[in-house]
Parts: structure tokens; sequence; C-alpha cells
């Protein structure tokens, strides 16, 4: 746990042990410092001078016995003025020396000043005493041994301060030596300490922290499950590691909600191509509803479509809630409050619209879970509301709320698409219906105008076949226009029954490839009695093979309708001419004829049903007014197109082009 | 002499039909209804049926398949008359056994030259 410790308790302690260190050394100087002054000044103030003053004594006294000694012995007058010299200097000297004397001191210099004091008050006897006489000598020899006493004194006490001074200089250079030692070793120990906390700090600040940073280098490469060690280390270096490994945790986080976010997305517009793909509206619906409750998340999804919707079921959820269940309450509440571009989320901002009381209350009454509600708009109408309810959970996410947004627009585009179809496919339907119908009307009609037909024209044939006995000749002239009516009858009703079924298409699948000279060369063989019996001139033109992608009976229809038109509007001498052939990707074919021609002012009308040319018409020849309809229908159906160019009195040109491919 | 059978259910058509083979020197047993027809041909045994395909109950077809199926009307030539030109009754009458059609509107000169021709191609 003492690894653990903070790195601020560490460098405190760091810090405060060195200005310890400091301040000790300081201290220890200034200490040595102040001791050595006080030795200094004990030995230059008082030692010394009371050195000088013990010497300066000695010399006044010995200079006062010398002079005493030589005027006792000789009379010299000048040696007795240097003893009075010295008598005077005596009173300086002794003050001097008893001032500096201290407690210590003070016994031997009272002492000495007592021996002077001796020998000073003898001095004066015999300073009155005749010199060179007996008692002269006699207190010479008296003298001596009291000033012996004195310089003895002053020897011992100049010996004493001696000692001293010698002891007070040890003392000093001592002092001087250990302070010089102390504060080495304080030196040595700051520094020492100034080491270790390098190195600790180091040890315990730089690798842990370089820990944390090559986890950091690490998730930048990419190693995403990197973590910081929180649980080793200094304190702050652990708080670092923790905050690295939030910060990672939240990164990851925040990466794994794009995530999701992109998945949601493409699910989003998945779900929009299934919507759209469904033709049915109930599908479309059903697909929308099931696929929002798995890709946005919700536990009850409802579509409740706006009054006055048709051909949509009015109301439609995840699991028909709202038949009875949970979502009954809701289904009945209104959604007209609702307009087109709407969306309401509880905690988004609204669109404007606010939801009414009773809307509030049915959501409360589903248990008051995050609901949101998005608008479905077809254009700029409301087509209704689409609801989706979580029972627990987070409210709708701003993204939640878009991506229903997309949602519900694909499937109001898709409610759009699929109910259009659905009209027309009805409208198909109907059409189809209307289609069927009259093809088996002319089917009917056909057959029921057969039978008649059948008796009239068989009866009529019996007559003239004199079967039922022989008939006058004017019967004869009525029957044989009975007999050409019923004919014309009969082909009317086979052209009616053939366009209808053409125009119908039910002949459209049966194309097939086939060689239209070898169709033309049957039907002109095919043509050829009635070319006689009205004799035309049949001259075919044809360069064969023309292969055909065709309905061969139809092309077949084509071509005899042409050609009976041809030779039948072409009087006896004329001529009829069959071309056939090949032009570029087109295959061409012309019926030329020599007859009658059409007025100008009518040929535009030529293809018209049931048209005749008013020509024909006055000439009484025999038609439909179908022939060219069929033969237009047919060629429209094979892609082809048809032209004619006529000159009334000279000839018709009918012209037919068909894609080979 | 031979017999011909003819049904259709048309009196009109039937009587002309039966008019027109009588006069050609044939026997004719007429009957208006494809029930009726089948007992005829099974007492009568005719050695030909002029059949009308569109008959109420059974149709044309359904007696002619009918003779076929029995081996003791199989051999009776038949004849249909339809009002349909589409492929698909032609071919259903082929398909059930018959031997030639005619179209209505017929003639009856072209029907009475059908059956001579389909007579004497069998006696040949």
């Amino acid at each position: 746990m003492r690894r653990n410790r903070s790195i601020g308790r560490l460098l405190t302690r760091a810090f405060g042990t060195l200005v310890l260190l400091i301040v000790c050394s300081g201290a220890a100087e200034t200490t040595a410092l102040v001791l050595q002054q006080r030795v200094v000044r004990e030995l230059s103030q008082h030692v010394q001078p009371l050195e000088l003053a013990n010497a300066d004594l000695r010399s006044v006294l010995g200079d006062a016995q010398r002079g005493l000694r030589g005027y006792l012995l000789t009379g010299d007058s000048q040696l007795l003025d240097t003893y009075h010299v010295a008598r005077s200097d005596y009173y300086t000297s002794s003050r001097r020396l008893s001032g500096l004397a201290r407690d210590a001191e003070r016994d031997a210099v009272t002492k000495q000043l007592a021996r002077a004091e001796t020998w000073w008050a003898l001095a004066e006897n015999q300073r009155q005493a005749p010199p060179r006489s007996d008692l002269a000598a006699q207190y010479v020899t008296q003298g001596k041994p009291l000033f012996q006493a004195f310089a003895v004194e002053n020897h011992d006490f100049d010996a004493t301060l001696a000692v001293r001074a010698a002891s007070l200089q040890n003392r000093s250079s001592r002092l001087s030596a250990i302070t010089v030692a102390v504060v080495v070793a304080l030196t040595l120990l700051a520094a020492a300490t100034a080491v270790l906390a390098a190195l600790l700090t180091t040890r315990r600040i730089t690798r842990p922290l370089a820990g944390v940073v090559a986890v950091i280098d690490r998730r930048r490469t990419g190693a995403l499950d990197s973590r910081a060690d929180a649980g080793t280390g200094p304190t702050e270096i652990r708080a670092v590691a923790q905050a690295v490994n939030e910060m990672a945790e939240e990164a990851d986080h925040a990466r794994l909600a794009e995530a999701e976010i992109a998945r949601m997305r493409s699910e989003v517009r998945a779900l929009g191509y299934r919507i759209r793909a469904h033709l049915k509206v109930e599908d479309a619906i059903s697909e929308a509803v099931q696929g929002l409750a798995t890709t946005i998340g919700a536990d009850h999804v409802l579509l409740r479509m706006a009054p006055g919707q048709i051909g949509v079921p009015p109301l439609a959820s995840l699991h028909d809630e709202h038949d009875d269940g949970v979502l009954a309450e809701l289904a009945r509440a209104d959604v007209t409050w609702l307009k087109s571009g709407d969306v309401w989320a509880d905690g988004e901002p609204s669109g404007g619209s606010e939801p009414p009381e009773a809307e509030r209350r049915a959501w409360a009454a589903i248990g008051g879970g995050p609901v949101l509600t998005v608008a479905l708009s077809g254009g700029d109408e409301c087509l209704g509301a689409l609801t989706l309810i979580r029972d627990h959970g987070p409210a709708f996410s701003p993204v939640e709320v878009r991506l229903s947004e997309v949602v519900t627009a694909d499937l109001g585009r898709g409610v759009h698409l699929a109910r259009q179809y659905e009209r027309e496919q009805h409208l198909v339907a109907r059409l189809q219906e209307l289609d069927v119908a009259k093809t088996d009307f002319m089917s009917t009609v056909s057959h029921e105008l057969r039978t008649p037909l059948t008796s009239i024209a068989g009866y009529v044939e019996l007559l003239l076949d004199s079967d039922a006995g022989e008939v006058a000749p004017p019967q004869r002239r009525m029957l044989d226009v009975i007999a050409r009516n019923t004919r014309r009858l009969r082909e009317l009703i086979e052209d009616m029954l053939t366009l209808s079924k053409i125009e119908a298409g039910s002949f459209r699948t049966a194309r097939r490839p086939v060689d239209l000279a070898t169709l033309a060369n049957q039907a002109i063989a095919a043509i050829t009695p009635a070319a006689h019996k009205g004799e035309v001139n049949l001259c075919p033109d044809l360069a064969g093979p023309l292969e055909l992608a065709a309905d061969p009976e139809q092309l077949d229809r084509v071509l005899m309708n042409l050609l009976s038109n041809a030779v039948k509007f072409t009087p006896p001498g004329g001529k009829v001419t069959v071309r056939a052939g090949r032009d570029g990707d087109q295959v061409e074919l012309v019926v030329a004829d020599t007859g009658m021609g059409i007025p100008p002012s009518e040929q535009e009308s030529l293809f018209a049903r049931f048209f005749r040319a008013t020509n024909a018409i006055h000439q009484a020849i025999p038609g439909t007014g179908l022939g060219l309809a069929i033969v237009r229908t047919i060629v429209d159906n094979h892609g082809g197109r048809i032209a004619v160019s006529s000159q009334e009195g000279a000839g018709t040109t009918v012209t037919v082009r068909f894609p080979v491919a | 002499m031979t017999v011909v059978l003819v049904a259709d259910d048309d009196a009109d058509i039937r009587d002309l039909v039966a008019f027109k083979l009588e006069q050609a020197g044939l026997e004719v047993i007429a009957v208006e209804d494809g029930q009726a027809a089948l007992e005829q041909a099974r007492t009568r045994r005719p050695t030909l049926a002029v059949l009308d395909v569109s008959m109420p109950a059974l149709s044309g077809i359904d007696v002619c398949r009918m003779l076929r199926a029995d081996p003791a009307t199989a051999g009776i030539l038949v004849i249909m008359l339809t009002a349909r030109v589409q492929e698909q009754d032609v071919e259903g009458g082929f398909s059930a056994g018959a031997d030639d059609y005619v179209t209505k509107p017929f003639s009856p000169r072209e029907l009475v030259s059908r059956i001579q021709a389909l007579l004497s191609r069998t006696r040949a």
C-alpha cells in the first residue's frame, strides 16, 4: 500500500526533507560563527588586554625598584626621579588591571596588588633613608624578597592568562573543524535526498504514466479493448488511468451507438424497398408495422387511417391489439389533430400540432411508456397516423424519430402506389370482363344469326335447285336476290366476328416464322378462279423467301382481302399485280390493280368500318365495308404500316410494310 | 337402303337436311336431341349420322364420343354440323371421332355431296 501513496505527498516529503536539511545546515553554520566570534572577542577584548596590563604593571614596578636601588646605592637623584615616574605610572597601571579583572581573576589581581603595596610601603621608607648608608643597604636587602614576592604573583598571573589564551584558540579551531564537518555532512545528505526523490519520482510517476500513455497509443492504433491499469501506482496516476478508461468506455459506447444507427439506417432503407414493392395496400401496411417494431424497437405499433380513406383497412396493429386489446382505446381516438408531415414524440419539440386530451388518455391507458406518432402522408394529404409505443425503456431518440419518419414516408408512397395499382388492376379486370363479355356476345350473336341464316340459305337453295318443283323465271330472280343478300349478311357476320376477335388481341400470341412469298402464292392460287371469272389478269412478282414473324392465318386474311378487293374492283381485261420483296429490314407487299379507283375525298376514310366507296355502291359491287378495317388492324397488330394510293378510274395500289424482326 | 340419322335441335334445319337427303335417295331418321340420337343409333344402326354440335344436354361431340366408345355403334360414319369456325371446335369434333364437318350456314347441296363421298369411300 506504501506504493500507492499520492505523488503530492511524496514530493512534499522529499522537498520538506531538503528544506529541513538546508535550514539545519544554515543554523549549524550560524551557531558556529556566533561561538567563534565569542571566543575571539574574549581573547582580544579581555585576555590579551589583561596580559598587556599585567606586563605593564611588572615593568612599572621593576622600573621603580631599579630606580630606588640605584638611588640608594649611588645617591643619584636622577634615579629617584625614575622611581617617582614609576610611582605615578603604577596608579594608572594598577587601576587598569583592576578594571579589566573579572570575578575569576579578581583574587589573583588583588593578591598581586597587595604584594605591590607592601613593597611600595617599604620603598617609601627606603626613599627617606640617606643614600649609600647602611640603613639604605639594609633596606635594599629587606626590599628584595618583597619585590620577589610580587614578581612571583605577577608571573603566575601571566602564566594563567597565557593558558587561558591557548585554551581559547584551541576551542576556536575545534569549532571551525566541527562546523565544516556538519555542513559537509548536511550538504551530502541533501544531495542524497534530492537524488533519492528524483529516483522515486521516476519509478513511481514516470513508469505508470508511460503505461497509461502506451494504452492511449494502442487504442489510437486500433487495439480498442486496451485499458489502463487503474489499480496500482500513485493516486494521481490511478486517477489519470481511471479517466483514460472512462474516456475509452465512452468512445466505445459512441462507436457502438454509431454502428447501431448505421445498422438501423440500412435496415430502414431495405424496409422502404420492401414496403414500396408490395402491390397490395394491406401487405405494404403489414410490412411497415412489422418492420418498424423490429427495426426501431417498439412493443406496440398502431396505424390509424384518417376518416374517408377508402381502399385501405382503417386500423392495423402489430398483434391486432387494436381489436379489443391494449390499443383499443387509442384505436378509437381521432387522428385528425395531425397534419401532413407532423411528428409527435414525448420529449421532442412537436411539429405544431398538440395531441388532444382523448389521445393522451389513451396513451396513459397503455402504460405511459414512450410514444411516437408520425403522420402518414400521401402528397399534402394526411392519410392517417402511425403510432409506436414502448412499454418500458428509453424515449425515442432523435435518430429513431427521424428513421420512423423515413419509414412512414415510404409507407405513404407505398400505400399511394398500391392503391393506384389496385385501382388500375380493378380497371384492367373490368376491361377484361367487358372484353370477354363482348367476345362472348359476338360469338353468341354470330351463332344465333347463323342458325336462321342456315335455314334461309338452305331453303332458298332448295327452291333454286327446283327440289320443291319448278320455279318461274321472275320467282328465280327474286330468289337470287334473297340468296345474294343472305350471302352478304353471312359475310358481314363473319367479318364482324373476325374484327372483334382481332381487336381483342385473341390472335396476338400466334406469331411464328412464316414465308410471305409462300403465303402470297397460295393466296394467288386461291383467287385465280375468281380472277378468271372476272377476266382479270393476275401478275405475280414475288422474290422469296421472305421470312417474317407473324400469324400465318391473319397474314393470309390480309392477302386474301387485298387480292379479292383488287379482283372485285377491276373490270374485265384489267390487271392485278402482286409484288413482294425485301426492303432493308422490312418486307414490302404491293397489290396494284387497274380498277375503278377511289375518289380522292374518300381515301382518308378507307379503313373505317363499314365504309364503302361511293362508286362501288353505285356499281352495286358487293362488300361488307369491313375488309380493309380488318387488314389495317392485322397490319397494326404486327407492327406494320399500310398505305393506299389511288386514282379514280385508273387504279389503286395498296402497299403494306412489315418489320422483319 | 342406306339409313342416315339426323340430329339437330332446330326443327327448320332438321327438316331441311331430312328433305334434301330423302331427295338424294337416303332413308332419314330425324331426332331433336342427343339422347334420342344415341337411342336411334343403337336401335336402328344407321350407316351415317349428321350431328349438330350445339344441342342442349348431350352435344353432338358427346354423342359422337359415345358412339365410338360402344363397339356396336363404333362403325357409324359421323358428320358434324357446327356454327363455329374456330379451330378448337373442329379439332374437338375430330378428336371425338367425327369423319367430317360442315360449318353453318352450309349449302344442302354441299352436305349431300360430302355424305355421298363418305359413303362411297367406305363402300369401296
